[in-house]
């Protein structure tokens, strides 16, 4: 006996000593020489809701991907635009005007360093736009499709040359989500490293932006820490000042497990979906009532427009009429989202929606009038079973999908489909892996999908783009999911993005006729706008973005700092009752 | 001895072979590719849809046939390469695993060893008292009945929630960096001790009912009925019963790794335990062939060793299994 | 374990294994003392732990089977206030969907019922096929189904589970019992080979074997019966196995997503953050559902154990 637990004691404590070994090997790798010192709480932000994968990668590039912080705390873009004013604000670049139809100059500002305190050059500038090149960069369809030619940097200008009419309103897109990053470090990369890699030495990062890299960006990180810079050049030019001394995003490793720690209190800034039970008196939303935050994206019921009966705009339409939005709001958001417009477009595009048009072909939820479609397009209940069949007499059971998981999308798809059945349309939810969705979907293997891959932007032409795009190729993979052919919408949309923002007459003209046809087609059907989820807490922080406050975007989301969100950290204060 | 082990060794090489055959067989001829939900993640427009998958598909070795895929599966593996992972492209896979295995070992082993212990233990002394019997057999049985998510939940609302003892999850505190502090190691003690009570419990109950079983029917054997008719003292009887009904239960505990380890999913799951479990979950959601290939090897090798280690136990323990070795058979 | 030739086998040790489902669940049976049904009958219903373990499972089957006329809505109807504690008009209150929680809690318990029956009768149809086969045949036969057997067990079969799970997009619950059927009948093969092995050698088999019957009629007509008792219980052991299982993969979002569970109901509540905003009645009845049917049958099994083992009855 004794022997016995003498040797299983033994085998107990050599794999005690392995795991001790695991973890010293892991350990030492990530956090040697780490110093746990904590951060002053009262000049700290810590915010979470945009990170799901390892704080690793670093490449400003993948702008769906980076560390949070890597774009707009560290890099900087030539400009930053306000969806709420519709206003291009120079940043990096201190003006920049079309010279003729063609050029398009920038002028660098000056006094910018980065941080290492090498000065900014037009260098970087050209450096940068350059490396959209690469066939594989993220962005290089910016010099596919814009008609750009040459970028060449004079002086301390940034001379951009394009050859036919130029598509303003992309290259507009491009002007503030480029980031600008140094020549003299990135020149050591090789163009896959660029394109694709996680460029992960930390010393590399050199920014122009408000805050330096601090400590973080490692595998198994659950935290990046920003520290602010002394010498931000926009201090000294524009009188901005960010007030948190450290900004700290934390790792979602869950819902439950972010919210746990905004109830906990030690979140300032919560940018994921959290029930409406979880909004406390000490939390502030953008707005103070229902749908409580802005819309970030349309989300859309996009039907397979090559499958019979879907191909039938009456068929489409009946569709958008059975939809019990409301339903939608009540039981899968409670309140916290609001109705989409007929037109699909985004609040902040609200001045370009043609009332006129909305009047006419808008929809909205009402079964009678969704029946009556059916009825005089000629589909009717032949056999019996309470739900009608194709003109040709043959059944129709559409499949209605949205990725596993997306337990807010699982419930909405099921009030479309039961409220498709009130009408007599039989759809039936289902639910696949989101990557077994993504290759059907892109294969038109599919009959209904959700998606809401379009965010804010300063152009509705990403909206139509994404509703329109020709040609159709063997697999949609981001664009044009109902394979909806229709040059004309597709040539109109193609001219949008040619007229210049200084003509808003033209854009309105343009706008009012690709609304006109997409109400009458609904090559997509609108649903709801998709909050940009955002909780704020004012135990350390107050003068947080609100509607009746300072209008910007209060949130930590990729692609947003250089839009408004940076002005959330300029504006923010201390709480008074924080030490 | 060696013929033993050798026949052993022999059977763990075939089970090797045909395991990781099927790890990575299974990912690759499932319908979806992981290489268009990447491109449609990234949000690329039409123009650099077809320069990025054909650069994507070179880099993971997808552009060969199957059979060399296959291959070089094994040529790469034999370098220790685990490829890349889809997801993190381009992190290693075996980075990610690295990263991720001290926090699952941690829950885990403890687990395991102490649940083994402790069940037994106590499982034998019910078996000794009527009193005692009457608390351990229900509980025990309400334990082993258990799915290990809700007693995670459940621990979680209790203690974390409710009474605010321990946090509600994570593997320590956001405001503390991994290394080799007592900040550190005082933030991991807390936050490890609802994970690994969840996991240890159910495998208590099960252990502990299991050998309470086991000590009644050795007590009922002809060998104890005989010993205690020779006036063995009652203590001298329950030792022989203890040393031979343990020797089921270590068998027992090879048999039970596959159900631990799927425990340990998904409790590291509801504790969002930054440990293999949760990136299982998260590689399957996106499709990450080469992360989800790289962690099912892991949890193969894990399991065969386990194993191993548990026969060479078991030849330690029981002496008969020396004799049957030695020309007994 | 793992060994072709394990030194262990054919010694009788009773109980020797246990499901690969939960560590040292229920001690297995012995070999049955053949004895007149009358009898054990009589004793069965004597035994408190069988009949307190068979009351629990009987009444949540019942439950199963009448709750759903107990409601007038269906469980993945989204037909009543969010987020309400239990009441007269919700039993067991609602989802912060608006879903009943007691219609998806009866719902959930005729899904364990069928992927436990399914699952654990899958599985004891294979277990008995490989082990009686190994067993009785022998030989390279033997070598190659116990190969087989290990290759089984030491994958980490809920992985396996999982993976197949995540592509196959499971699409009901009987899809879902035939996979787990698939992967969790080795241990139930091991253990009856080791019976068989150590009954074909007796007398009564040798008999039928000269008289000219072929394989599977001695099995049939010889063994198994010799067996049934060990048979039954070995059934019991995997259908709470299969439940277990069942709800661990629905829990993972990887079940049939069209209907509703008991592991997906956690899902549910887990997902939706029942935990942290307190709605205890959304995450704790499937548990209890769970614990009851399977620990119920757990309970049955030790009360079987000693109906069939005389001995054991006198603690």
């Amino acid at each position: 006996m004794m022997r016995t637990r003498r040797s299983r004691t033994a085998v107990g404590l050599g794999v005690l000593a392995v795991v001790a070994l695991a973890l010293a090997a892991s350990l030492g790798a990530g956090g040697a020489g780490a110093k746990s010192a904590a951060l002053p709480r009262a000049q700290t932000l810590y915010m979470s809701g945009t990170q799901w994968s390892p704080y690793t990668d670093l490449n400003p590039a993948k702008n769906w991907d980076y560390a949070t912080g890597i774009g707009g705390l560290n890099y900087e873009t030539p400009f930053r635009y306000n969806a709420v004013t519709d206003k291009f604000r120079p940043w990096l670049a201190s003006a920049g005007a079309w010279k003729s139809k063609t050029v398009y100059e920038m002028t660098v500002r000056s006094g910018v360093k980065w941080s290492d305190g090498k000065p900014l050059t037009a260098g970087d500038f050209k450096f940068t736009f350059d490396t959209l090149k690469i066939p594989t960069h993220p962005q290089h369809a910016l010099w596919q499709t814009t008609g750009l030619k040459s970028v060449k940097a004079q002086g301390n200008k940034v001379v951009f040359t394009f050859a036919g009419a130029p598509g303003v309103q992309q290259f507009d897109n491009y002007r503030f989500n480029v980031l600008i990053v140094p020549q003299h470090v990135f020149k050591g990369y090789t163009d896959e490293e660029i394109a694709t890699g996680n460029l992960e030495d930390t010393s590399n990062i050199v920014g122009t932006g408000p805050y330096t890299y601090q400590s973080g960006a490692t595998t198994g990180s659950q935290a990046i820490v920003w520290k602010k810079k002394t010498d931000w050049w926009a201090t000294k030019a524009l009188g901005l000042k960010v007030a948190p001394t450290y900004v700290v995003d934390l790792h979602n490793t869950s819902n439950a497990s972010s919210l746990a720690n905004l109830l906990k209190g030690n979140i300032d800034l919560f940018n994921n979906f959290a029930p409406k039970s979880a909004i406390r008196s000490n939390f502030k939303t953008y707005f103070s009532g229902a749908p409580y935050h802005l819309g970030a994206n349309t989300t859309w019921l996009i039907p397979n427009t090559t499958k019979q009966p879907l191909n039938d705009k009456q068929f489409r339409s009946a569709l958008a009429y059975s939809v019990n939005m409301n339903q939608i709001i009540d039981k899968a958001y409670q309140g916290l989202v609001a109705k989409a417009s007929p037109t699909g477009l985004l609040p902040i595009w609200d001045k370009w929606v043609d009332r006129a048009a909305v009047k006419q072909y808008g929809f909205s939820y009402n079964p009678s009038k969704a029946k009556s479609i059916l009825a005089a397009a000629g589909y009717k209940d032949t056999d019996g079973d309470g739900y009608v069949e194709n003109k040709d007499g043959s059944k129709i059971d559409l499949q209605i999908i949205c990725p596993n998981g997306w337990s807010d999308w699982m419930t909405s798809i099921q009030v479309i489909a039961e409220s498709a059945k009130a009408v007599g349309i039989k759809v039936t939810p289902a639910y696949p892996e989101y990557g077994t969705l993504v290759d059907d979907r892109g294969h038109a293997r599919y009959d209904l999908v959700l998606n809401n891959d379009r965010q804010w932007s300063n152009t509705p032409w990403t909206y139509y783009q994404y509703l329109f795009q020709l040609p159709i190729l063997e697999n949609q993979a981001t664009v044009n999911f109902a394979r909806y052919s229709n040059p004309t919408a597709w040539n109109l949309t193609q001219a949008l993005d040619k007229i210049p923002s200084s003509n808003p007459k033209a854009i309105k003209a343009t706008m009012s006729k690709l609304q006109r046809i997409f109400m009458q087609d609904l090559p997509a059907i609108p649903l709801w706008y998709n909050g940009l989820w955002s909780m704020m807490s004012t135990k350390y922080w107050t003068n947080w973005p609100s509607n009746s406050g300072g209008q910007y975007a209060p949130t930590a989301w990729r692609n947003y700092w250089q839009m408004t969100a940076i002005d959330m950290l300029t504006s923010l204060k201390p709480a008074s009752n924080s030490k | 001895m060696r013929r033993y082990f050798g026949r052993k060794l022999l059977i763990y090489a075939v089970t090797f072979f045909v395991a990781v055959t099927i790890d990575w067989a299974i990912p690759r001829f499932m319908p979806g590719d992981p290489v268009e939900a990447l491109v449609a993640r990234m949000q690329a427009q039409p123009g650099s849809q077809e320069a990025l998958t054909g650069y994507y598909n070179e880099a993971f070795g997808l552009d060969v046939p199957v059979w060399k895929q296959y291959l070089n599966f094994w040529a790469a593996l034999f370098h220790g390469d685990l490829g890349l992972s889809i997801l993190h492209f381009p992190t290693p896979v075996s980075e990610l695993i690295m990263a991720a295995l001290p926090y699952t070992l941690a829950l885990l082993v403890p687990a395991i060893l102490l649940s083994f212990w402790a069940g037994n233990k106590v499982g034998a002394m019910a078996a000794r008292r009527k009193s005692l019997d009457n608390t351990v057999l229900p509980a025990g049985y309400v334990l082993t009945a258990t799915p290990h998510m809700w007693l995670g939940m459940i621990l979680v609302w209790l203690f974390a929630v409710v009474l605010s003892i321990f946090p509600v999850s994570n593997a320590y505190d956001f405001d503390v960096q991994p290394g080799w502090t007592w900040e550190f190691a005082w933030s991991f003690a807390q936050h490890w001790v609802l994970p690994f009570s969840a996991l240890f419990l159910v495998a208590f109950g099960g252990w502990a009912i299991g050998m309470r079983n086991m000590i009644i029917y050795e007590l009922e054997s002809d060998y104890s009925n005989y010993l205690a008719a020779l006036g063995a003292p009652s203590r001298l009887v329950r030792k022989y019963a203890y040393r031979n009904a343990v020797l089921p239960q270590i068998t027992g505990l090879a048999l039970a790794l596959g159900a631990v380890i799927a425990g340990a999913i998904v409790v590291e799951i509801v504790f969002a335990y930054p440990g293999l479990g949760s990136l299982t979950l998260d590689a399957i959601q996106n499709r990450d062939y080469f992360l989800i290939q790289g962690i099912f090897l892991f949890l193969i090798c894990g399991v065969l060793i386990a194993n191993f280690i548990i026969d060479i136990v078991y030849v330690v323990v029981d002496p008969r299994t020396r004799i049957g070795m030695q020309g007994g058979s | 374990m793992t060994t072709v030739s394990d030194p262990r086998d054919g010694e009788g040790i009773a109980g020797v294994e246990v499901p690969a489902v939960q560590p040292g669940a229920p001690a297995g049976p012995t070999p049955a003392v053949p004895r007149r049904r009358s009898e054990l009958l009589y004793f069965a219903f004597r035994n408190a732990k069988f009949v307190i373990g068979l009351g629990i499972v009987l009444a949540f089957l019942v439950l199963a089977i009448v709750g759903p006329y107990l409601t007038d809505s269906t469980p993945l109807e989204f037909s009543g206030p969010t987020d309400q504690p239990p009441s007269s008009e919700y039993w067991f209150g609602t989802t912060s969907f608006g879903q009943d929680v007691f219609a998806q809690f009866v719902y959930g318990l005729r899904a364990a019922f069928l992927v436990g029956a399914l699952g654990g009768g899958l599985a004891a149809v294979l277990g008995m096929l490989v082990g009686f086969t190994a067993g009785y045949r022998g030989g390279w036969i033997d070598d190659l189904l116990n190969m087989l057997t290990n290759v089984v067990l030491v994958i980490p079969t809920l992985a396996i589970l999982i993976i197949v799970a995540a592509y196959m997009s499971m699409q009901s619950y009987v899809t879902e019992a035939i996979l787990i059927g698939l992967t969790s009948w080795p241990w139930a093969a091991r253990a009856l080979r080791a019976q068989t092995f150590s009954l074909k050698t007796r007398e009564f088999v040798d008999i039928a074997k000269l008289s000219g019957r072929g394989t599977w009629q001695v099995i049939a007509r010889e063994i198994a019966p010799n067996m049934s008792s060990y048979l039954f219980m070995m059934f019991i052991l995997l259908f709470g196995g299969a439940i277990l299982i069942g709800a661990t993969l629905d829990f993972l979002g990887l079940g049939p997503s069209e209907s509703i569970s008991l592991g997906l109901m956690m899902n549910n509540a887990f997902a939706a953050s029942a935990l942290l905003l307190g709605s205890w009645w959304w995450f704790i009845p499937p548990g209890v559902g769970i614990i009851g049917i399977v620990g119920g049958l757990y309970i049955m099994n030790v009360g079987l154990d000693e109906v069939f083992n005389p001995k054991l009855r006198e603690l």
